[in-house]
């Protein structure tokens, strides 16, 4: 069956994209590797959902089994939504048919066999536009396409799961972060903050702006200060508030990728060469011990 | 004696790209460095070589630029370089890449772990270490966090979005690890001097065989522009200057 397969391991993602497959017209193919999957995926639009069932808990062992499924059924295309899992399965397929792959696309076209993306490079400083004919892979990020609805037959292939990597254990991630991608205000912290406590400062400022508080990458995932929901960055949230206030944060590339659209962009920094300040709207050079209790001080009044 | 292979990427600098007012990239003042999430898995090569057993070497493909980065490697731990060594390598897109890298790890004989980063630092594709399992048939492990060794077996955690999940793999294997991996140190002077002695080997396109046809074809790279008003309070001391900055977001609005 010629047309576009698609696959995600978040159910809305999975729906998102049959429903990108459906708007070009083509034939869209959900695919899942488990029967609670199939069933969920039936009533989301897509031609057929395919079932592919082996004896494995984890869909990257199924990577082998799925470009092999691919090739027999000529697909056009592969779209994966863009999680963990669903990177390392689509460049496994890639790597096992040996065929292109743009990943974490901002925009795709499909379009008479040819595949025309966008995507950023260097951590967001440059967008790259590229073109494959033929069979290729696409990684997609949840939120670009609308999910249709409609009821599709499961289709359920046996195959072989790949035995060598085996589950041990796992164990859910209790979310403790806020959703910064609804906050209207934000206020950030880098690692110009010297220690845990002074966290405080920018919960005051926070408080006063009715803002949420968001970090860069270092302060969650180094120093592990603020939850890894807070970090705004390519790797993290990406953010549209009217108002970002950053403290201690020099504005490297990757980070200022999560806050391009926000309205107002403000930065405190010590350092009057910090790449933020070219990425600001309004600034103070200085020690934000100093400035940001007085900034508080003076919103208040 | 077994290897464990640590791959890095030489990328340019993303903080010395200029971007023109047409939105052309000018990429050719930018400096050259060991792309940032790769010293974590040279790192990880350096610890899984001590923990396993066997001898953490890199490798890279890169065109002859690539050069000041074998020293900057070795002074990190790993006791051997290789590097894949073609103009190729500009052009090169994910499929390129992996089957570079992949035929590289054959010819270097006996490994045990194949270590890359989760993502590079210029093209943050994800990509290359799946691709690479695939291609040598080897089982992969991405976003792992954490490693230890049962015998010949790796047991690694993986952080995916909601979950952490621990799995389990006899070696030979690929792993992608995340920077929260590890942190890996400075090297110091004594690092550094040993790193020129270490040994290094070079592999031409024609030695690997490599088929550099790129799968994807690159049409159009444009800088990416962003106008703010880059407006900096400087006049006067702090308290006049934060008086100004908040009557600035008053009549902004955004108060
Ligand atoms: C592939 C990749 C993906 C990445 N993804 C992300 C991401 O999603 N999000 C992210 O945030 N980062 C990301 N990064 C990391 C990013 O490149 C930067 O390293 C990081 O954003 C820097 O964080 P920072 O500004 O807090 O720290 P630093 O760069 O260390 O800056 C600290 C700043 O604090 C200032 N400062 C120090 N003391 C004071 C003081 N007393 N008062 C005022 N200012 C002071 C300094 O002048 C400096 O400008 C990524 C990197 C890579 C390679
Ligand atoms: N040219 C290269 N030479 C060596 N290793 C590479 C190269 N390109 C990518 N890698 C490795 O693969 C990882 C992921 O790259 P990517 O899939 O491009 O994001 C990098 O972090 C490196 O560990």
């Amino acid at each position: 069956m010629s047309g576009i397969y698609v696959y995600s391991d978040r159910l809305e993602i999975a729906a998102e994209l049959i429903g990108f497959a459906k708007s070009g017209g083509q034939a869209a193919y959900a695919l899942c590797f488990s029967q609670a999957e199939a069933d969920q995926l039936a009533s989301r639009g897509a031609d057929k959902v395919i079932y592919l069932k082996g004896d494995s808990p984890l869909p990257e062992n199924y990577g082998k089994a799925l470009a092999d499924y691919l090739k027999e059924q000529d697909a056009e295309l592969l779209v994966v939504g863009a999680t963990a899992r669903g990177r390392d399965m689509a460049a496994r397929v890639a790597g096992y048919l040996d065929c292109g792959m743009v990943s974490d696309v901002a925009a795709l076209d499909y379009s008479n066999g040819q595949l025309n993306t966008e995507r950023i490079i260097y951590g967001g400083a440059v967008v790259q536009s590229e073109t494959i004919s033929g069979f290729c892979v696409v990684t997609v990020a949840g939120g670009k396409f609308s999910p249709v609805s409609g009821q599709a037959e499961i289709k359920t292939v046996a195959v072989q799961a790949d035995p060598r990597v085996t589950l041990v254990e796992t164990a859910p991630i209790t979310k403790e972060g806020v959703d910064l991608k609804q906050a209207a205000s934000v206020v950030c912290v880098g690692l110009g903050l010297e220690k845990e406590a002074d966290l405080k400062m920018a919960r005051d400022l926070a408080d006063v702006l009715n803002a949420e508080l968001g970090c860069t990458r270092g302060i969650s995932e180094e120093r592990h200060w603020l939850p890894v929901e807070q970090y705004i960055g390519i790797s993290g949230a990406v953010i549209k508030p009217q108002l970002y206030i950053s403290m201690g944060v020099s504005g490297q590339i990757q980070h200022i990728f999560g806050v391009r659209d926000a309205q107002f962009i403000v930065a405190i920094d010590s350092n009057e060469k910090a790449p933020i300040f070219k990425f600001a709207d309004y600034g103070i050079v200085g020690d934000m011990y100093e400035i940001i209790p007085l900034l508080t001080e003076t919103l208040k009044a | 004696m077994s290897k464990i292979i640590a791959c890095y990427k030489w990328v340019a600098d993303e903080a010395d790209i200029r971007i023109n007012p047409d939105q052309s990239v000018d990429i050719t003042k930018a400096k050259g460095k060991i792309s940032d999430y790769d010293k974590n898995a040279i790192e990880a090569a350096v610890e899984a070589a001590g923990k396993l057993g066997g001898q953490a070497v890199t490798l890279t493909f890169g065109n002859a630029g690539a050069k000041p980065s074998i020293k900057d490697a070795l002074s990190r731990g790993p006791e051997e370089a290789y590097w894949v060594k073609a103009a190729e390598a500009d052009q090169a897109d994910g499929a390129v890449t992996a089957r570079a890298l992949a035929a590289a790890i054959q010819k270097i004989g006996d490994s045990s772990l194949v270590i890359c980063a989760e993502g590079a630092s210029d093209t943050y594709a994800r990509q290359i270490a799946p691709r690479i399992g695939a291609i040598l048939n080897l089982p992969v492990i991405s976003s792992v966090i954490i490693m230890t060794f049962e015998g010949n077996s790796l047991v690694a955690t993986r952080k995916l979005e909601d979950s952490l999940e621990t799995v389990k793999v006899e070696l030979p294997a690929v792993v992608a690890v995340l920077p929260e991996a590890n942190n890996p140190p400075l090297p110091g002077l004594k690092a550094v001097m040993a790193a020129g002695k270490k040994p290094l080997t070079e592999y031409s396109a024609a030695d690997l065989g490599i088929d550099f046809k790129p799968r994807n074809q690159v049409v159009a790279v444009k800088g990416y522009v962003m106008n703010r008003k880059n407006i900096i309070f400087d006049a006067g001391d702090s308290v006049s200057r934060v008086k100004e900055l908040a009557a600035a977001l008053r009549k902004e609005g955004v108060l």
